[in-house]
């Protein structure tokens, strides 16, 4: 386990203008290490929110500070904005007596694997693996981010497991096209996991649309009805819908060993 | 520490910030809406510093709010928390950094960027935000940060560099002045840079233009 008590967490999420949701499991991951007291201070900052990127920093008193993006992949947001909002020089940053720590998006930890099991576990229960399909969603290319990249390698680690009958990829805007899934899954029972951050407009409207589960785009009362559905019963096939990965109680526990590979990795940058 | 800052604050007299009232009560400190501040006995009643993240995360309306400087707050609850810490915790929910930035400030420890740093700064889809005229970003300030209806921050930037908000009413630009007009012992609550959404109005206006 791991004790920072004269550290401070910074947690980056992407936030949004419009719909809260996008920030809720940036906050929910904040407040749970918060509670463990595992950090002098814990802060969570948006892209699209406040505190914005550009103020945080003058919130956290620790002089020594993890920032950690809760973001799936690497990509524009952790490459390109964090870098210059925060003004970071690299993943050690050094100013006016403070040592900022960047590490990578919390989707590059190992364990991200076991989260998408879990997860597509607890969405069908009782569900025989071997006879079902498990599907990860992305986003895929317009966003700039490696996200399909990612996936892609959750994919191929899940799939080495042999646990599912098939394990397959499916996108919103690449092929393999999520509204596809009929054709290129083969099992009765069908699992999707979407590989998001958050429980946004795209897991409540988009693909569920794209799966065929809505008929149309309707912004619902309450958004986590769609989840609570399940399966759903199409063309003779059993499928079953999880909420984002990025939304998963375990994801705390990502972030804490994101900071540990950090500490790991850069022994010898912060000894310098 | 901040907090300890912020106690003091509290005992030279300090009482509101934007919407809020708070004030040191038998058993720890007290923070609601100031409109409220005569009606707390009808008020609901809070206790954890986090239940102000959730209380501004909606207008009465029930419409989400993200800018938090928008003089918009729900009514009708009140924060009873045990200590300073939690005070200033539910301070920063509900205006993210508006102590640290006004203590820093004070202390010359940070400066206010201008307008055109800001958007030079940007890349991806709001790179054209840099195509923006000085006439054109001054009204577009004008009406997007009026303190009336849109946000209660003060701002210290001008739009080129080393140029003072002058564009602005006076009492927009000035740190002692109490935004919501109602000259209370308000502490300052600064805008030291354009935030997101104003970039993003920015960009919506070079966007109207070029068409
Ligand atoms: S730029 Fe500053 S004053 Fe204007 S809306 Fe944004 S935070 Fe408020």
């Amino acid at each position: 386990m791991i004790e920072k008590r004269k550290s401070a967490l910074v947690l980056v999420g992407h936030g949004s203008t419009l719909n809260p949701d996008s920030s809720a499991p940036t906050f929910q991951h904040a407040d749970e290490i918060d509670r463990r007291g595992l950090f002098a201070e814990v802060y969570c900052t948006f892209w699209k929110q406040e505190p914005s990127l550009r103020e945080v920093l003058r919130m956290v008193e620790s002089d020594d500070i993890y920032v950690v993006p809760n973001f799936i992949s690497e990509g524009y947001f952790t490459e390109t904005i964090i870098p210059r909002e925060l003004e970071l020089t690299g993943p050690v940053t050094r100013r006016s007596g403070k040592v900022i720590k960047y590490c990578e998006p919390v989707g590059n930890d190992p364990r991200m694997i076991d989260l998408l099991l879990r997860r597509a576990r607890d969405a069908a229960p009782g569900v025989p693996p071997e006879k079902t399909s498990l599907l990860i969603v992305g986003h895929g290319t317009s966003l700039n981010q490696k996200s399909a990249e990612a996936a892609h390698q959750q994919v191929r680690v899940i799939r080495e497991k042999r646990l599912y009958a098939e394990v397959m990829e499916a996108y919103m805007e690449e092929p393999p096209f999520i509204a596809d899934w009929r054709k290129n899954t083969s099992q009765k029972h069908v699992v999707v996991v979407p590989f998001f951050i958050a429980d946004g407009l795209h897991s409540y409207q988009d693909i569920p649309v794209l799966l065929g589960i809505e008929s149309a785009r309707t912004a619902a009362a309450s958004q986590q009805e769609i989840f609570r559905r399940n399966p759903y019963s199409l063309d003779g096939r059993e499928l079953y819908y999880a909420s984002a990965i990025g939304t998963e109680p375990l994801m705390a526990d990502v972030i804490l060993d994101t900071v540990v590979r950090f500490d790991r990795k850069h022994l010898y940058d912060l000894a310098a | 520490m901040i907090s300890d800052e912020l106690a003091c604050l509290i005992r030279d007299g300090y009482n509101a910030l934007g919407e809020l009232g708070f004030a040191e009560s038998l058993s720890g400190y007290r923070l609601y809406h100031w409109a409220d501040r005569n009606s707390l006995s009808q008020a609901r009643v809070y206790r954890s510093s986090k239940d102000a993240r959730e209380i501004a995360k909606y207008d009465s309306s029930g419409a989400y709010r993200p800018l938090k400087g928008a003089p918009n707050l729900p009514r009708g609850w009140v924060l009873e928390l045990p200590n300073i810490n939690d005070l200033k915790r539910a301070l920063d929910f509900f205006y993210p950094g508006a102590i640290a930035t006004w203590l820093a400030f004070r202390e010359g420890k940070t400066e206010p960027v201008c307008l055109r740093q800001t958007l030079n700064r940007q890349t991806g889809m709001y790179r054209v935000t840099r195509k923006l005229t000085a006439d054109q970003a001054q009204s577009l300030v004008r009406e997007a940060c009026r303190s009336d209806s849109r946000c209660l921050r003060t701002i210290l930037w001008g739009i080129e560099p080393d140029h003072p908000p002058d564009f602005l009413p006076a009492s927009k630009s000035d740190p002692t002045v109490d935004q919501t007009g109602q000259k209370r012992a308000a502490l300052p609550f600064l805008c030291l840079e354009a935030c997101n959404l104003l970039v993003a109005a920015a960009r919506t206006t070079v966007k109207k233009t070029s068409r």
